[in-house]
């Protein structure tokens, strides 16, 4: 029996202590593989660390090299702004420049053709060939214009060629002025109102009761199928100017004087300059001009006969305007009357005709015998730039019926020179109460060809 | 006694080592916290170190460009320079030859005017004052 308790004793007790060896046993196992998993895990802490401080490393790297970057990229911001500055300043300068010697290259090849056409007209001249000087001469209207300056005014032949008048016939405009070296009175042409080209001279020559080389202000009309033309012109041995008339078949002339005596002349009145016709709407023919000189000037009006180589008969000169304005200086001249939409107006020059206060005033007509009383107080062309002393003007309709008024005047700074009021074309608005004067044709001066 | 002796070194023994593995729990536990911080924060950074790089490309690829631009600009300013140089030498020289041009031209216009009302012998001496201008204009013309 005890030895039975003993034996079951030490079975408990070998049974206790295999129990407490596994239980160590597990522990120790446990343990073992904790400190194996825990060594494993701060081996991996260690591996990403490092991993974590090379990557802390390539974005330091790569934040400098972004800085760096950003920097020359700043700076090559700034170098292409300085660039293009400078480039932009060069460009300009460049382009002025090139302007500057484009515009010089045009006044080069311009004062070389003026120049070429005005030796021509010199080595004409000295074999006394003036009707080649002159062709010489208008050949190079157009760059000569240019020099002069006056073509933004309307210059269009820069040679002496005062108190113009224009026709058209046959879709040619002809200019006709008072005389030069061209001949008693000069004849031009043009089909484009901005080169003219001299024709020659309209009047080769004069009545025997006329003094040479003292004939101005023609006016030129188509009048019962013949061109007449009508002119001042001294008598031979008198100092008073009167009034002739001419005709021909075409307008190019030659017209031909066959006259015993003037048309007119109002000696008594200080003689009578400055004819110009009107054909009214019925067909009526008048003839306006200007008697006396300064302080005693007026503008006349009287019916023509049909021919228009008479005046009509029982007829006798109208007195249709005198000076009454400041401008005028006492004098008004060079008269031209327009109908234009049921109203008349007459064109005339006031002051001293040999000076830069010479004008072009405009007054407005009951009929073609007057009265007429000023458009407005003040002239309608004066002085300005490109122009200096405008009158003798004559108006002219175009192909397309549009108004122009051609005019004589100096190239600022040539004022009372001799031989040298030159053409001036410009277009005339007479749509208003009082007449205005537009600007010139885009090309006028432009050389042709 | 021996049992005693025994159970209190069982007891003593089996204390240290349960006390051993919570110790490496804890280990365990912080190791893997810190890793787990470790990886994020490696991640952003991988992250911006990615945006940094393609950044980076723009930029050289935009250094590149403005470089070349700069040079195209750099190459046009001294051209222009050049035909600057060029074109204000020219404009020197025509303003020379228009010079003699308009005295030459002046003395034959003059000339001309005498002409015209007859006075030969003061166009001749017009044209003459300015022949030396006229004959440089048209010899450089």
């Amino acid at each position: 029996m005890g030895e039975g308790r003993a034996r079951q004793g030490r079975r408990r007790l070998i049974a206790v202590v295999v129990l407490g060896a596994l239980v160590l046993t597990a522990a120790a196992w446990l343990d073992v593989r904790g400190h194996g998993a825990t060594r494993s895990e701060q081996a991996a802490v260690v591996r990403a660390e490092a991993r974590l401080a090379a990557v802390q490393k390539e974005v330091g790297t790569a934040t400098v090299a972004k800085a760096t970057m950003t920097a020359r990229r700043a700076q090559l911001g700034v170098s292409m702004v300085t660039t293009q500055i400078k480039l932009g300043g060069v460009s300009s300068d460049l382009g002025n420049t090139q302007v500057h010697a484009y515009l010089q290259g045009v006044n080069i090849k311009t004062l070389q053709i003026c120049l070429g056409g005005v030796q021509n007209a010199l080595d004409a001249l000295k074999f006394t060939a003036t009707a080649q000087a002159a062709k010489d001469i208008t050949a190079v209207s157009g760059p000569c214009s240019q020099l002069t300056g006056g073509t933004a005014a309307g210059l269009v032949y820069p040679f002496d060629f005062p108190d113009p008048s224009v026709i058209e016939a046959g879709g040619t405009y002809y200019a006709y002025a008072t005389n030069s070296v061209a001949g008693n009175i000069q004849i031009i042409d043009s089909t484009d109102l901005t080169h003219w080209t001299v024709v020659g001279n309209a009047l080769p020559s004069l009545p025997p009761w006329a003094t040479p080389n003292l004939t101005w202000a023609p006016s030129v009309a188509l009048i019962g199928g013949r061109y007449v033309l009508y002119y001042a012109v001294d008598p031979t041995g008198s100092t008073t100017e009167c009034i002739s008339v001419a005709t021909a078949t075409q307008p190019q002339g030659p017209f031909t004087d066959t006259s015993g005596a003037p048309l007119e002349c109002q000696n008594g009145l200080g003689g009578s300059i400055d004819p110009s016709s009107f054909i009214d709407a019925n067909g009526s023919v008048f003839l306006e001009w200007k008697s006396g000189g300064p302080g005693t000037s007026r503008i006349w009006s009287e019916q023509l006969a049909p021919s228009g180589t008479s005046f009509a008969p029982g007829t006798s000169p109208t007195l249709i305007l005198t000076p009454d304005q400041s401008w005028e200086g006492a004098t008004v001249e060079a008269p031209d009357l327009v109908e234009a939409g049921g109203h008349y107006d007459l064109f005339f020059s006031g002051n001293d005709w040999n000076s830069a206060n010479y004008a072009i005033g405009a007054a407005t007509c009951a009929g073609p015998l007057g009265p007429c009383t000023d458009a407005s107080p003040n002239p309608i062309l004066t002085s300005g730039r490109g122009l200096a002393g405008p009158g003798g003007a004559a108006v002219f309709v175009d192909t397309s019926g549009s108004f122009w008024i051609a005019f004589h005047a100096w190239v600022p700074g040539a004022v009372g020179f001799p031989n040298s009021r030159s053409l001036y074309v410009r277009r005339l608005d007479l749509s208003g109460p009082v007449p205005a004067v537009g600007g010139p044709l885009p090309s006028a001066g432009a050389p042709a060809g | 006694m021996a049992a005693v002796l025994a159970g209190v070194l069982f007891v003593a023994t089996l204390s240290l080592l349960i006390a051993d593995i919570v110790h490496q729990h804890q280990g365990f536990d912080r190791a893997q916290s810190e890793l787990h911080t470790t990886d994020r924060r490696t991640a952003a950074l991988s992250a911006r170190l990615d945006q940094l790089h393609h950044d980076l490309g723009l930029l050289v690829t935009e250094v590149g460009n403005d470089t070349t631009a700069l040079e195209q600009d750099t190459s046009q300013l001294r051209g222009a320079q050049w035909a600057l140089g060029l074109t204000q030498a020219s404009v020197a020289q025509q303003g020379t030859l228009i010079s003699s041009l308009q005295t030459c031209l002046g003395g034959v216009e003059a000339a001309l005017n005498s002409l015209a009302v007859g006075n030969q012998d003061q166009a001749g001496a017009e044209l003459n004052a300015v022949s030396s201008s006229c004959t440089e204009a048209l010899a450089h013309g």
